[in-house]
């Protein structure tokens, strides 16, 4: 009973530190690329989907013809 | 008669500045260029140069002024509806990767890599994209 008790106990202990055990966090070597989609809200891409056409229509001498 | 003239003349001028937006074309150098493959759309919303090619400063000119227009357009229509002007851009990308990269011509893609329309590789739309 007393053995059970201080395994228990030692099981515990064993948890305990490893819970402790620091966790190395290294630094990447290579910068960490920042992509600039990021702030792109798919959402509003949607929202702006009709924009998107109208201009390319209206601007052809900006984005070409619409027979290519 | 001799009376009319000026003003047949004065209808035909304003005729024809009239019918001028109609006539609008692609810049027929840009257009060379982006056959050739010097010059292609971006997934950014602009017209970018080919890594490697000899771009003359005419044609860096031409596409400059493209990108300045295109700019003042998405900065216009993104107030208007209260967007970035990068993400109006980004807008306008999924249109012209959908619609105007012709099959040969070269393209930027999302990651920044270039590639080339084929008839076997669709454009490769960027992720942002509504499918």
């Amino acid at each position: 009973m007393r053995m059970r008790a201080h395994m228990l106990s030692g099981l515990g202990a064993a948890i305990a530190a490893a819970g402790c055990i620091p966790v190395q966090i290294q630094a990447p070597d290579e910068p960490i690329e920042i992509n600039l989609n990021v702030n792109i809200r798919q959402e509003v891409i949607v929202r702006l989907e009709r924009d998107a056409e109208e201009l390319l229509e209206n601007n052809s001498d900006l984005f070409g013809g619409p027979a290519r | 008669m001799t009376r009319a003239l000026p003003f047949a003349a004065a209808l035909i001028a304003g005729a024809l500045l009239l019918a001028a937006p109609a006539h609008a074309q692609n810049d027929p150098v840009v257009a060379q260029a982006r056959a050739g493959g010097l010059v292609g759309e971006q997934a950014d919303g602009y017209l970018g140069f080919a890594p490697g090619a000899q771009i003359s400063a005419d044609l860096r000119g031409r596409v400059d002024q493209i990108n300045i227009q295109r700019r003042a357009l998405y900065t216009r229509r993104a107030a208007e509806r209260n967007v970035s002007v990068n993400e109006m851009a980004a807008a306008v990308a999924c249109e012209v990767f959908q619609r105007r990269i012709a099959v040969g011509e070269r393209y930027r893609a999302e990651n920044g890599q270039w590639r080339q329309h084929t008839a076997s590789q669709p454009v490769v739309m960027p992720s942002f994209c509504p499918s």
